[in-house]
């Protein structure tokens, strides 16, 4: 059945005023523009999406950041699983549901609820600060039930990581940057710029399929 | 053009009320699980109550068949009985002996007259959703004025009607007439629904002794010959008038379906609550939540019936050792959906432990409207606020309900002070205030509780060595002090020297040398969950520790 010509003006109306909202059924923006643009828009909905940030202080917190405050200006719940209770919020953040977790295994069962319940668009689920040893004790399978749950639920999980350990991750994408100690009086706007994404790895989506 | 329908009235009647408020009650009680001696049919029946597979009557047909009566308060003679105990032999006001011997497996019940009376309101309650003008005519009739219904197909509403006073363990009989007084003796003789029309044969063939006229009228229109209501009608209405006066003329006006009765209009109660007083103790959860799930189906048919929603779950357990556990649910999101209240209640009892066993079960439901959400085009809010809600519950269960929720900050100077709060559910973006902070120098990942450091100083007192179970090594650059202090006027007084360093391992961290008196190491301690430091002295201590990582 042909659409009527109403609603493909209506579209492309809606598309031209909304460029960022018409990605919606495919993704969800960050709101961070270095990081959506690198993704064609932003987070694969129904994915799992990895960030490896193997340096220490190299802007993953501020990413974290920049992350929960551009979807608070859209008005979208996010969920920080933080696996070692290390988060500071700078602000208050009424749409950020925050998770304390003390080890992985916490903080994968709750990974594992809230990606269940389906009502957040994005869950982020910051393993920075755990040890090695911790994660290496994460079996496989639970990487991939994540998968599967994201895709029923169409939902996004963005995992921070020193190193790349999600078997099951749709993108993965790596961060590099150093902060000088003149960084913590420069404003965050001025550190962000030389912040550097790579995508290393994207599936695809026969691979993706299979996995 | 809407058509004028013809003045009509409609009884809803339950025969052997009484009986069956009786019946209803110990039905409801002897089919929780507890009761059940076989595995299987516990596993069976928790089951239903757990996923709600199959919606269960507590009556069924059978029951009807078995006689059964009603004692009266002594215990020594029956009030009320079934089809089948009459078909026994038995009347009203035999004793409970000579019942017994003429029908052995004659079923005995004692009078509930505090479920008669609760059975009544949701009675109107449920009857006042398809009239507004109803009347509490007695116990188990009530009496709806149909005026102002368009449709004539009163049938199907009263179908349903049925069937939801039989989902709650009533099995009830509606009959429809031109006057109460009709509708009455319709719905008594109905199979389940007799509609009388008004010039119908059946209106004309009913007895005369249905329209109750004294006995000094009946005796008279007997000696004339007229046994029904047809052959008075035959007669003419002004001779009657002449002969036997108003009540003459009432009796043949309600005989020709001309309603002279005035109904008395009653409003059902707002309470809605159910309750249960279990005969064997209940020591395991699965017979409770059993009985909830019957609970939330009627009370959920109740508000339905209103349109209304359930706000608010108030649960009241009542033990052994006399104790009274309260317990106030709220829904985030106001719903009738049986198996979002089950399983938000169910997951409270979960977690219950009772130190005696439980012997009453009071649950009363809040109702409210609505809520009104005006989302805008690209707003996204929570799905499912009642689920999120639950999880909510289970991530405080998992991680503690001090370690989930939204972070706010407390309105003080000392470091990582934050308050997490609940989520709102009624949420909307107008509600969500947009602050603006500066976004100065990169975020920091805190090391909770702080480690513990050995910090070399040079001369001019800068940190140029550090030592910790996180980070050792030289330090390259230091920033600082940044002092911090408060609650200076007591003994929680804290202060701090917080520094910004760069180590050889490319890191950047923040070290704080904190001066602490005893009573706030103590509390800062029992927070953390360490042992408590027992000195009670006002002593202050110097300590170096590594409060995070900056990234």
């Amino acid at each position: 059945m042909s659409l009527s010509p109403k609603i493909i003006e209506l579209r492309k109306i809606l598309a031209e005023r909304y460029p960022q909202q018409t990605t919606h059924s495919l993704c969800t923006p960050t709101g961070w523009s270095p990081l959506d643009s690198l993704l064609g828009g932003g987070l694969p909905k129904g994915a799992i999406t990895q960030l490896l940030i193997p340096n220490i202080s190299s802007g993953g917190a501020i990413v974290l950041h920049e992350i929960i405050e551009a979807m608070h200006d859209a008005s979208q719940y996010v969920a920080l699983i933080d696996g070692k209770d290390c988060f500071e919020p700078v602000a208050d953040h009424p749409l950020l549901l925050w998770i304390r977790c003390n080890n992985t295994v916490q903080a994968l069962k709750a990974t594992d609820l809230i990606l269940r319940d389906g009502n957040l668009p994005l869950t982020i689920l910051d393993f920075k600060q755990n040890s090695d040893r911790e994660l290496r004790k994460i079996p496989g399978p639970t990487w991939y039930r994540f998968q599967r749950i994201t895709e029923e639920n169409k939902t996004s999980l963005l995992t921070i990581t020193r190193h790349p350990i999600v078997s099951s991750a749709h993108l993965t994408i790596s961060m590099t940057h150093q902060l000088y100690i003149d960084d913590l009086s420069s404003q965050r706007r001025e550190i962000i710029k030389f912040v550097s994404l790579e995508i290393v790895r994207l599936r695809t989506q026969l691979e993706y399929r299979y996995a | 053009m809407l058509k004028i329908e013809t003045h009509c009235f409609a009884v809803i009647y339950i025969p052997f009320y009484s009986l069956q408020c009786a019946q209803q009650k110990c039905a409801l009680q002897s089919c929780s699980p507890n009761s059940m001696s076989s595995n299987q049919l516990s596993l069976d029946v928790i089951e239903t109550a757990v996923y709600g597979t199959a919606h269960q009557n507590i009556i069924d047909d059978t029951s009807f068949d078995i006689p059964a009566a009603l004692l009266a308060s002594d215990g020594l003679h029956v009030i009320e009985l079934n089809p089948a105990a009459e078909r026994a032999g038995i009347h009203p006001g035999v004793s409970t002996s000579q019942a017994i011997a003429r029908a052995s497996d004659l079923v005995l019940y004692p009078r509930t007259l505090s479920n008669e009376q609760h059975l009544q309101n949701t009675l109107l309650q449920l009857v006042y959703r398809y009239s507004p003008f109803i009347e509490n005519s007695a116990p188990g009739i009530c009496t709806l004025d149909l005026k102002g219904k368009r449709t004539r197909k009163h049938q199907l509403w009263l179908r349903e009607l049925l069937a939801q006073l039989r989902s709650v363990g009533l099995k009830a009989q509606a009959g429809i007439g031109p006057n109460p007084e009709i509708a009455l003796q319709a719905a008594k003789i109905a199979d389940p629904i007799l509609e009388i029309l008004q010039d119908s044969h059946l209106l004309q063939s009913l007895p005369l002794e249905s329209l109750a006229p004294s006995l000094f009228l009946l005796d008279i229109m007997k000696s004339w010959g007229v046994r029904n209501l047809g052959a008075l009608t035959r007669l003419p209405r002004e001779e009657i008038g002449q002969r036997l006066g108003l009540e003459g003329l009432s009796l043949w006006d309600r005989a020709a379906g001309r309603s002279t009765n005035v109904l008395q209009l009653v409003q059902p109660p707002e309470t809605f609550e159910e309750s249960i007083d279990f005969e064997q103790r209940l020591e395991t959860l699965e017979p409770l939540l059993f009985i909830l799930r019957r609970f939330l189906e009627t009370l959920s048919l109740r508000i339905e019936s209103v349109y209304l929603l359930i706000a608010e779950l108030h649960l009241t357990l009542i033990l052994e050792n006399g104790e009274k556990i309260v317990r106030i649910l709220q829904i985030p999101a106001p719903t009738r959906d049986v198996d979002t209240l089950f399983g938000i209640a169910a997951q409270y009892l979960e977690t219950l432990q009772t130190p005696a066993p439980v012997t009453s079960f009071h649950l009363e439901v809040i109702p409210s409207r609505p809520s009104g959400h005006q989302f805008d085009l690209f707003q996204g809010g929570l799905k499912d606020p009642n689920r999120f809600f639950q999880t909510l519950a289970r991530l405080a269960a998992l991680v503690g309900n001090e370690r989930v929720g939204i972070p706010q900050k407390i309105d003080t100077h000392r470091p990582d002070s934050l308050r997490m709060l609940m989520p709102e559910f009624d949420w909307s973006r107008s509600r969500i205030k947009k602050k603006r902070h500066p976004k100065t120098g990169p975020g920091l990942r805190r090391y909770r509780p702080g480690v513990v450091a050995d910090v070399q100083l040079n001369a001019e007192g800068k940190p140029t060595l550090i030592q910790s179970s996180v980070i050792s090594g030289k330090i390259l650059e230091a920033r600082g002090p940044w002092k911090l202090s408060g609650n200076w006027w007591d003994l929680t007084r804290w202060e701090a020297k917080e520094w910004d360093i760069a180590l050889d391992d490319r890191g950047l961290y923040r070290i704080a040398q904190r001066t602490t008196s005893a009573n706030e190491r103590r509390r800062t301690s029992a927070n953390e969950g360490a042992d408590n430091d027992r000195s009670h002295s006002l002593t202050f201590q110097d300590q170096w520790e590594v409060v995070g990582v900056y990234d």
